[in-house]
């Protein structure tokens, strides 16, 4: 696949409060075109009204991808019908995009734009119903050059572009199944474009199917094709001759948008640090190794986390316990960082415990466990518990003299010279003190109580 | 009596509104019969509005009686904008300015025929034509018609809110003998109007006299926020007329006894020649506005509101069989026209090309008004044809009735149709043109030089 070359088109819902064009939310009741008014089913005489907020996330991201910011801007009219689109015209931008000549990921950024969404077709069995409610939802369009090599670097793209749209805020990690994308591929013949693949693995899937399949039998034509995800692979749309005419024309409800730099510099500054800065920030603050950083950084909630745990908590094992240990949780409890009520508090009073040597290994694990289930102060568990490592004090030798009592054979064989029998009895102490002995203390106090 | 004089005495109780209004709906329906100038005659709602008045009369529109062209949209009432496509089509919210009239106490009469989407300079691109006031086998312009038959022919006060395009106000109002102002764009909101081409289309008023029209744009004017293109700044308060001009090529029209007419009524004129507009706004009008149509007519599929077919077959089919059955020639036509010029590979030759010329053709107005304060044309070249004459034109034919009254729509400047008398049976307008937002001098000018026979 030495030839490859790939660029992609990326359709992200932004994550305003309302609509792009009118003032329905863009979240809640799911009921089927609730959520819709005469704007944005096109009812006539109805106009778009720009959602400032919908423009400033997209500055917002044109910014973060390093993309030029265009001085004015307008909408246009993209014509085609289709049963979800109501105006049977889609606003969206065509000439002069918000942002252009961008970089991110040493990959071009061709351009961004803003549009609105369509509805969105239900079928059941012979009919189709439509339902209006994603309609008018602010989408943002980012175009790349043909810079990709492999399947695998769009991939690893599309991952970082999620972390840093999360970062911005404009984006929810719930729509990465909803997350459109068209591709341009080309091995060694012509062009083949693939519209409409959904969902981030469908994307990789169908570069992956695409680069094989054209090594085979490379395009003599230019030509568009389908994405089929049940059968995983694709078919033939059209070729170059019959390619779709969208007669674009100036939307003329909306004026012209003047975009100052007083407002591209305000956004700019609304920018929280990114993930790229973070990391090398993290390697060089808190001494962290970068596999570390790197991972701390691609969720901004868990930098946050441990910027925060690492005030009080030594920062190798703050990262230490986050990176390996709460992922870890996490992931097996099919849940995310973001849908995460946890109260760095919290975890900076379990993390201070085992830093003085009051609880093991064992506790923090446990009560991350339970901490991630619902909020509670970590010191009232342990200490309720009696999780609190048993000291060098005379109720663990106490325990072990009832241990060597109810164990006197091991305790024998131990006097005759089996160095096993030992580990043994340890085994013996720690079951009854739930673990919060520490194993080496016990090994030292059996030894000496039975010599 | 004139609308000042009625609202007047309304507000001191000497006359009653419920029987004007029963009057003029008793009064439409007689006319309608004869001259179809209404497509819908909202009896109900006019008679619930003329009954809260009645209780408590207020506004500054208290108990006025008003006609709206079929275009704009009213809540609950059919607004098809002359069009079989939006059939039975109730909307199901006010435009932004009957909202305004009705909360001024007007009383919202009807809907007045026009033709289908505007498209027309006589009305009869639609199934219900109206006829001329002076003559039953003439047209009355258009595509305003019906507010211009209405305007002229009723006998209570009244005022007919209309639209224009590309002169759809001024064209009517002068074969119907009546006053009207088309203001600047943007001056009064669009929200609520079914658009023909939006940036161009401009409501307005027609009137008996010119003075009548003032108390009806101060009502509708002003910024709205749901129609982005609505201005935020006001109308200028100096309406002292200093210099006029009258526009060369305007009267190089065949019909001589027009020009005399008009020429014999002003006097001190300067003459002003604006050689790029005669030359290119009619084509780069008609490629506009058709491009624009084009788009605005899409939404029309038989899906969501609107005359419908039984849904058989795949989408694509449905809704070129709705649009076949439920469209005019007219529509068609301008509807392949418009998709025609936007298409990529002709769309720099036409639509792009014609957006530039605009620009050109505005600034040709804007440096003519450093000079002088109005401009003179007649508003129409020809008297109101008879149907059989129209019936004859060729389309190309019929789009250059449009040339005097196209220029001023384009660059979105404010422009008056005034009456000024008749020739033979017909009346004759002079179309007045003033700079940007400069209505007041517009009106001032045309009450002075009003024939008020
Ligand atoms: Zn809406």
């Amino acid at each position: 696949m030495g030839n490859l070359r790939c660029g992609i088109e990326i359709h992200v819902q932004l994550l305003t409060k309302s609509k792009i064009f009118c003032s329905c939310p863009t979240s809640g009741s799911e009921e089927p075109n609730s959520r819709t008014c005469e704007i944005c089913t096109g009812f006539p005489g109805s106009k778009p009204v720009l959602n400032k907020e919908a423009l400033h996330q997209a500055i917002k991201v044109a910014l973060a991808l390093n993309c030029k910011i265009a001085k004015t801007t307008f909408f246009s009219r993209k014509s085609y019908f289709y049963p979800d689109l109501p105006k049977s015209f889609q606003i969206t931008q065509y000439e002069v995009p918000i942002g252009s000549k961008g970089k991110f990921e040493n990959i071009g950024i061709t351009r961004l734009h803003l549009e609105e969404d369509p509805g969105a077709l239900i079928h059941k069995g012979a009919t189709c119903l439509i339902d209006y409610n994603r309609s008018g939802i602010p989408l943002i369009e980012i175009v790349t050059e043909p810079d990709f090599k492999s399947p695998n670097e769009v991939r690893l793209f599309l991952r970082k572009l999620i972390t840093i749209l999360s970062y911005l805020n404009v984006y929810s990690k719930k729509n990465e199944a909803t997350m459109k994308a068209d591709a341009n591929i080309s091995t060694t013949g012509e062009r083949v474009e693939i519209k409409n693949v959904t969902g981030l693995k469908e994307i990789e899937k169908a570069l992956e199917y695409e680069a094989v399949r054209q090594e085979k039998e490379p395009a003599k034509v230019k030509e568009t094709r389908r994405w089929d995800s049940e059968k995983g692979s694709t078919s033939l749309m059209r070729t170059k001759e019959s390619e779709e005419d969208y007669g674009f024309i100036t939307e003329p409800d909306l004026p012209k948008i003047e975009i100052s730099r007083e407002l591209v510099s305000l956004i700019k500054s609304e920018i929280p640090e990114l993930s790229l800065d973070k990391t090398s920030r993290f390697q060089k603050d808190y001494k962290l190794k970068k596999e570390d950083a790197e991972i701390l950084s691609s969720e901004k909630k868990l930098a946050d986390i441990f910027e925060e745990v690492a005030k009080k908590i030594n920062p190798d094992l703050a990262a230490k316990w986050l990176v390996r240990d709460l992922i870890k949780i996490l992931h097996y409890n099919k849940t995310t960082i973001d849908e995460l009520n946890l109260d760095t508090k919290h975890v900076t009073e379990l993390l201070d415990l085992f830093q003085q040597n009051k609880i093991t290994d064992n506790t923090v694990k446990e009560v991350l466990i339970q901490l991630i289930k619902k909020p509670f102060s970590p010191r009232e568990y342990i200490e309720k518990n009696k999780l609190l490592i048993v000291s060098e004090s005379k109720d663990l030798e106490k325990i072990c003299k009832d241990v060597i009592k109810e164990n006197s054979t091991a305790a024998e064989d131990y006097k005759k010279g089996n160095e096993k029998s030992i580990h043994f009895l340890t085994g013996q102490v720690m079951r009854k003190t739930k673990g919060t002995a520490d194993p080496k203390i016990v090994e030292k106090i059996l030894k000496k109580l039975i010599k | 009596m004139i609308i000042q004089h009625y609202l007047k005495d309304v507000k001191k109780g000497n006359i009653s509104i419920k029987k004007t209004v029963k009057s003029i709906l008793r009064e439409a329906k007689t006319l309608n019969r004869k001259y179809n100038c209404f497509n819908v005659i909202s009896e109900d709602l006019a008679l619930e509005l003329s009954e809260a008045q009645e209780r408590n009369s207020k506004g500054r529109l208290a108990g006025l009686p008003i006609s709206i062209k079929d275009c704009i949209c009213v809540k609950n009432v059919e607004s098809r904008a002359g069009s079989l496509i939006l059939k039975d089509y109730k909307p199901p919210f006010n435009a932004t300015i009957i909202q305004k009239l009705i909360d001024e106490g007007a009383i919202i009469i009807g809907k007045t025929s026009q033709d289908e989407f505007g498209f027309g300079g006589f009305s009869t691109n639609t199934d219900n034509i109206p006829k001329n006031p002076f003559d039953l086998d003439t047209s009355c312009g258009g595509s305003s018609g019906g507010s211009a038959c209405f305007t002229q022919l009723t006998k209570n006060p009244h005022a007919s809110i209309s639209e224009s395009t590309g002169g759809s106000i001024a064209n009517p109002s002068s074969f119907c003998g009546v006053a009207s102002l088309t203001p600047t764009y943007g001056l009064v909101s669009r929200y609520g109007l079914i658009d023909y081409a939006n940036s161009l289309d401009k409501i307005g008023v027609m009137t008996k006299t010119t003075q009548e029209i003032n108390p009806i744009l101060d009502i509708i004017a002003g910024k709205d926020e749901k129609d982005s293109t609505s201005l935020s700044i006001k109308r200028n308060s100096d309406n002292k007329v200093k210099k006029i001009a009258i526009i060369k090529e305007a009267f190089e029209i065949e019909n001589k006894e027009i020009k005399d007419l008009i020429l014999s009524n002003i006097k001190d004129y300067d003459v002003i020649s604006l050689p790029l507009n005669k030359k290119y706004s009619i084509p780069t009008y008609y490629i506009i506005a058709m491009s624009e149509a084009s788009t605005n007519l899409a939404k029309y599929c038989g899906l969501r509101y609107g005359a419908t077919l039984p849904l058989k077959g795949n989408f694509d089919t449905f809704f070129s069989k709705v649009r076949s059955e439920y469209f005019q020639k007219e529509s068609k036509r301008r509807i392949i026209l418009g998709t025609f010029a936007r298409m990529s590979g002709f769309r720099d030759a036409y639509y792009l090309k014609a957006m530039k010329v605009r620009t050109l053709l505005i600034n040709e107005y804007k440096k003519a008004f450093k000079k002088y304060d109005i401009l003179i044309s007649p508003t129409m070249p020809i008297l109101p044809p008879k149907f059989s004459e129209i019936n004859k034109l060729t389309p190309l034919q019929n789009y250059q009735m449009d040339a005097l009254t196209v220029g001023p729509n384009l660059a979105g400047l404010p422009h008056t149709s005034v009456p000024t008398g008749f020739i033979g049976k017909f009346p004759v307008g002079t179309m007045l043109i003033s700079n940007h937002l400069d209505e007041e001098k517009l009106l001032n000018f045309g009450e002075q030089i009003e024939n008020r026979d």
